[in-house]
């Protein structure tokens, strides 16, 4: 292949990525955060500078798994070009017939887990739990950041508004609930159990540590901000039902912490993401695309 | 340093293996690895995380900025010759919770394995000489081919396609048109074809391997040559419906040959078909065979091609004969053991899940253990007679002949 094309390929798959890494870091590094309550600025930006520089590595190592499956068979050319490919008819099948039974597709089977439901009622619940948490958890991020930053919702903000209560408080609060319940169920099957299917080795304790540190960390801030009564943590503390349990476990001058901790659990969460596309749980978005591109390549979808 | 070439990975493959979510729900039911010996390196998770580490050791993102690694020889070689171990039976695709298709995915990585100069083994050699040279993996002159159907020649008239136009042409297979214990099972699918006034010739000396050995063991170019002969002579033949005893057979037809050229015929299994010639009234089957029979469900024709209820329905339709089920079957049914080459390079392996295969069958009370391809009912027969079990190997055709009076 000419080296000119080849330097073509890349600079037309490269700038484009590189620009929505800039531009993602940059809504990272400008929105407001008027609603963070922590009282050290210089902690909020040392997160924002940790999350962007993980959300970096996050997109560099997906592309590069990316890039390594674009080495397989069939290739003529650069992997670079294949991607791009890959990318123009991810594009054209978002606006075809078949992208319902695409969703539909994804829907029963990467995230509902319909085959181990049929194997296992136990570990289609454990996943359940983990893979539902963390997809709604994501969701109700970018819904809550949005209507906090850019709408500046009043529910949303003011301490007894119906969004704050239910969104902000309980809803992060339930999703948390999922997925540490999720993880205990399978902490306790790897570590206590132990079945013979299970294998554990350095990325599989890894990983489900680092999920329970994240998680765990969560509500054990939450309690803190709560037992100490920083702001936003003073009134309707019910709604966050688990923080407010582990609040009951902490006394009041937790809350001199509370900064430390907030950014502990904070670097620790934009590390989990940083460290997705060099672990096992990579196969969290690897799974969706295989099942996705085999029904593709399937009678279900293709005639759809 | 002796870099893997990669190239010859399929994407999806390479996908799925990231996609593996190391459950290990497959290492549970795998007959090689889980069932009969407990090696995790056979299980598809150990296949999959070993070969995904090597790959990645070599162009992965550490291999990018630190330089790639060396793979030890002696681990390319394990990896290579567990890889043979698997029957292909795909019971890993039944139970994976990420749906990953690991059938096209072992037959895959050992043609990555054969590109790489690490296979194939040197007990499968014997048979891709034999197919490049006999046109069989049996070491069996071309000139014998037809030979089975010699006991019929008065009774059946089995036309040469290449000579005479007809509607069905029925495709042998190499290993019931050769081994003298299995060759009942083209005598009586000619019978019953017969006896339902089917229209129907075969390519008597000239038919080649279907090529299903050669693909299961990677050997994808050796395949397409034995292939291209055998659409080369469906194209001249011209049949409306290519039949296959053999399950093998049908897979590789059905499955492997559209991807290699054009095969205008449609292509079905003699279970299908009989199933067809029953419904339209053109087999009855009045004859009388009394029993309980149990069936074992090939994985070529099972898991692979989801052909589960026709042989049942065949079954059911024989007057006298009570089908009971074994407790693993349809899709959860136990490999026989002898696919995927695992015979030929590890038949101890192999009897070992035949075995309990064969325990499965006798569990059920049935005296007859009745199967619909020849591979396994030579794997099977082969158990029932080394355990001195009481159980009848018979394949499905022969019961269909004893009922259609054609036997």
């Amino acid at each position: 292949m000419p080296e000119g094309r080849y330097l073509k390929d890349k600079a037309w798959l490269y700038f484009p990525f590189f620009a929505v890494v800039i531009l993602v870091s940059a809504v990272i590094l400008l929105l407001p955060y008027e609603t963070v309550y922590v009282r050290e600025r210089v902690y909020l930006e040392m997160f924002l500078v940790t999350v962007v520089v993980c959300v970096a590595v996050f997109f560099i190592g997906t592309l590069y798994n990316v890039l390594l499956w674009a080495h397989g068979k069939g290739l003529s050319g650069s992997p670079e070009r294949r991607v791009l490919g890959w990318l123009g008819r991810c594009i054209r099948l978002v606006f075809s017939r078949r992208f319902a039974k695409l969703v539909v597709v994804f829907l029963r089977d990467a995230m509902y887990l319909s085959k181990l439901k049929d194997r296992s009622v136990t570990r289609w619940l454990m996943h359940l739990l983990i893979l539902g948490g963390f997809a709604v958890m994501f969701v109700l991020d970018l819904v809550v950041t949005f209507s906090l930053d850019f709408l500046k919702y009043e529910p949303m903000i003011s301490e007894d508004g119906w969004a704050k209560l239910w969104l902000r408080d309980f809803g992060f609060d339930l999703v948390g609930a999922m997925m540490l319940a999720g993880l205990l169920i399978a902490a306790v099957r790897r570590f206590i159990q132990r079945p013979k299917m299970v294998r554990t080795e350095l990325p599989d304790a890894a990983s489900i540590l680092f999920l329970l540190a994240v998680v765990l960390g969560g509500f054990i801030l939450e309690g803190m901000g709560i037992a100490g009564g920083i702001p936003d943590h003073g009134r309707n503390v019910e709604y966050s039902f688990l923080g407010y349990a582990f609040s009951l476990a902490m006394p009041a001058s937790a809350g001199e912490w509370y900064d430390h901790a907030w950014l502990v659990h904070a670097i620790m969460s934009a590390l989990l993401i940083a460290y997705i596309p060099f672990s096992k749980l990579f196969h969290m978005i690897a799974t969706p695309i295989a099942i996705e591109v085999d029904r593709l390549m399937s009678k279900e979808v293709r005639t759809a | 340093m002796k870099k893997l070439d990669i190239s010859k990975l399929d994407v999806l493959a390479m996908m799925q293996f990231d996609a593996c979510t190391r459950c290990g729900e497959c290492t549970a039911t795998c007959p090689t690895g889980g069932e009969a010996q407990d090696v995790e390196l056979v299980t598809p998770r150990g296949k999959i995380l070993k070969l995904r580490d090597f790959y990645r050791r070599q162009y992965g993102l550490r291999a990018k900025i630190l330089g790639p690694k060396e793979i030890p020889e002696e681990e390319l070689k394990e990896l290579t010759s567990r890889a043979y171990e698997c029957t292909i039976c795909g019971q890993c695709r039944a139970v994976c919770p990420a749906h990953l298709d690991t059938i096209p995915m072992w037959e895959n990585m050992r043609e990555f394995l054969v590109a790489n100069g690490l296979a194939p083994l040197p007990a499968h050699e014997s048979i891709i000489k034999s197919v490049e040279n006999y046109g069989n993996p049996w070491m069996q002159p071309r000139v014998q081919r037809s030979r089975w159907a010699k006991r019929l020649d008065k009774e059946v008239k089995i036309k040469d396609v290449l000579k005479e136009s007809c509607e069905v042409l029925y495709f042998v297979g190499c290993t019931a048109a050769y081994d003298p214990n299995i060759r009942d099972m083209a005598i009586n699918t000619a019978k019953v074809l017969a006896k339902a006034k089917v229209d129907f010739g075969t390519l008597g000396n000239e038919e080649a391997c279907c090529g299903s050995t050669l693909l299961r063991t990677g050997l994808v170019e050796e395949a397409r040559k034995t292939a291209n002969k055998n659409i080369a002579m469906f194209e001249e033949a011209a049949p409306s419906l290519i039949v296959t005893s053999c399950a093998g057979c049908y897979k590789t037809l059905k499955q492997d040959y559209p991807k290699i050229g054009k095969v205008d015929a449609r292509i079905a299994h003699i279970t299908e078909y009989v199933l067809e010639l029953i419904d339209s009234g053109r087999l009855k089957l009045d004859g009388r065979v009394d029993g309980r029979v149990t069936f074992h469900d090939p994985c070529h024709l099972g898991r692979h091609n989801k052909l589960y209820d026709q042989p049942r329905r065949i079954l059911e339709s024989i007057p006298g004969l009570e089908l009971v089920e074994m407790e693993r079957n349809r899709e959860d049914a136990r490999c026989c053991g002898a696919g995927g080459g695992v015979k030929t390079a590890f038949p101890d392996l192999a009897q070992k899940i035949s075995s309990m295969r064969v325990e499965d069958a006798e569990r059920t009370g049935a005296a007859i253990l009745t199967t619909s391809c020849p591979f396994c009912y030579q794997s099977l027969k082969a158990t029932i007679e080394a355990k001195g079990s009481k159980l009848r190997m018979m394949d499905i055709m022969e019961l269909v002949a004893i009922a259609a009076d054609a036997a």
